[in-house]
């Protein structure tokens, strides 16, 4: 199987061409200052450059960037840069979704349980409600009144609010982060492809 | 470093930090960018309280809260992108991820444990057990000065557990985890152990009875003054606003990788709580973390209090090596 049909969600590949006349060694030079943040350790070997880092700061420029390889190679139109960038970060967004679904399921799940323990129990709620049908009219403060405050409600009484005191688990969060976490994967793997891509040309161009 | 000497300690003698607020920069730019940044905590404030006051009940819901709550993290992001306190401190995509990530937890899996092991569920079963009433004469005092107890008590309660766990080492291994962050951005608040997130959110509140607005108008002044614990925005916060309240400063020098700045500036919200127990610190930091700054991976994040604990009991506990006696 071709794992690069999967791999790009967490390998970011791309090219960026050499200054007109630039050597190999003033290519890796224009680079090198990448490669000596705090966490990063790196071999060069020739044409080719293999990095890794562990524990890179926030403010790493490439600290999205777990592993790569970066390789000068002469092509037709000149000298290019070709790099092959892993990035777990990227990896866990994508799958971050899945498990915000399990955590929905969970929910689901256990309000479920919930839901059978109170039908269970359902005679004995019946007894308790006959003692809640007293007033329970919520008090204002008469400087609150006197300011103009709306007053408090009162508890309906048609039984809607009898499990007020014990809320249904709701799955709803969970779906919602799920959908953060696919649409925050696209926006990542698109703008980390581009910043990156600009970190290297803008080494290599030295602007 | 030298160090600075504030009160009968000395701190800053292992990384740099700021101390006084004649020495803390101010927010550069025109005259409404900087009456913008000085006004813009107290206008929050006040306008949330007065709209919590006289909101219509088919409005003042938790639904409402929520929404609120999200709009203003989403304008603070941006206050974040135009006026950053530190450059150092710029959100990236990754932290941006990493921190939602703790966001969620908090919002799903936590949230669901918390229904259960919970102070909510705790202080049901002693008032149970004992045949408690809870306070129900607080619901009959002014709304602002029950909002203002409930934030307090929330707030004095999470000030001894935070002291807590910088003082006594099974907590402060769960804690230590949310202080491995290098730089406050509004949703590191969430980012740490979760045993550690669901310590620092038990409270007595329940023992009490408020009306739903004043909970409710709590809940909205603890956002208020809280969410600037962790932001990275400069504010010439007035001189009163900071007397009473946390701010980033605080908190930045709370978070600071100098070990005796760590131990000040405990309170959540109310930094006049540190004030009546001589732990406050007027001052900021920049350089933040442990170990020099290194960045925690969230496996570790979750493992660390464990693994640390394990090595502290088997230091404790685990039998010495004996010498064997040459035959």
């Amino acid at each position: 199987m071709n794992t690069q049909l999967i791999d790009w969600i967490w390998h970011v590949r791309g090219s960026v061409a050499l200054a007109p006349g630039q050597t190999v060694e003033q290519a890796f030079g224009a680079l090198d200052p990448l490669f000596h943040e705090p966490g990063t350790s790196h071999d060069r070997d020739g044409d080719a450059l293999v990095f890794r880092k562990k524990g890179q700061a926030a403010q790493d420029k490439m600290s999205v960037f777990d592993a790569g390889v970066l390789r000068i190679e002469n092509g037709m139109a000149g000298a290019v840069l070709h790099y092959h960038l892993i990035s777990r970060a990227l990896l866990l967004c994508f799958l971050a979704p899945l498990l915000f679904l399990g955590f929905a399921q969970l929910t689901l799940f256990v309000g479920n349980l919930e839901k059978a323990s109170a039908e269970a129990a359902g005679k004995d709620a019946k007894a308790a409600k006959k003692n809640d049908k007293k007033d329970l009219a919520l008090p204002l403060n008469p400087i609150d009144k006197f300011l103009g405050a709306p007053a408090p409600e009162k508890p309906k009484k048609d039984g809607k609010d009898k499990d007020s005191g014990k809320k249904k688990p709701s799955a709803t969060a969970a779906y919602v982060f799920a959908g953060i976490f696919a649409a925050l994967y696209l926006i990542g793997r698109v703008l980390e492809d581009k910043l990156v891509k600009r970190l290297f040309r803008r080494r290599l161009l030295g602007s | 470093m030298n160090g600075i000497r504030v009160g009968n300690r000395v701190v800053g003698t292992q990384a740099p930090v700021t101390i006084g607020w004649e020495n803390i920069p101010r927010v550069q730019g025109g005259p409404f960018k900087q009456w913008f940044f000085t006004w813009f905590q107290p206008v929050v404030l006040f306008g949330l309280i007065v709209f919590w006051y006289y909101a219509p009940n088919s409005i003042a819901k938790a639904s409402t809260a929520i929404g609120i709550g999200v709009g203003f993290k989403i304008l603070l992001l941006a206050l974040e992108w135009v006026n950053p306190r530190y450059d150092s401190w710029r959100l990236t995509w990754k932290e941006l991820a990493t921190d939602l990530f703790y966001v969620g937890l908090g919002y799903t899996v936590l949230r669901l444990v918390d229904g259960y092991l919970g102070d909510g569920p705790m202080i049901d079963a002693m008032q149970g057990y004992w045949h408690l009433e809870k306070f129900q004469w607080f619901t009959g005092l002014p709304l602002l000065v029950q909002a203002f107890a409930i934030s307090f008590i929330f707030d004095f309660g999470q000030y001894w557990m935070h002291r807590g766990m910088h003082n006594w080492q099974p907590l402060w291994l769960p804690h230590s985890v949310h202080h491995y962050i290098t730089q406050l951005n509004i949703n590191k608040g969430a980012v740490g152990n979760p045993i550690e997130l669901f310590l620092i959110s038990l409270g007595i509140g329940g023992f009490f009875d408020f009306l739903p607005r004043a909970a409710l108008m709590a809940g909205a002044i603890g956002m208020a003054i809280g969410t600037y614990q962790h932001i990275n925005v400069r504010f010439n916060s007035p001189r009163w606003w900071r007397f009473l309240f946390n701010t980033t400063e605080h908190h930045s020098l709370h978070h600071s990788q100098d070990f005796e700045s760590t131990r000040s500036n405990y309170a959540g919200s109310y930094i006049f709580i540190d004030r009546m127990f001589g732990t406050c610190i007027d001052g900021e930091a920049e350089l933040l973390g442990m170990e020099g700054g290194r960045r925690m991976t969230i496996s570790e994040q979750m493992t660390h209090p464990f693994t640390e604990g394990w090595k502290a009991l088997k230091e404790k506990f685990g039998r010495s090596p004996t010498a064997v006696p040459a035959e």
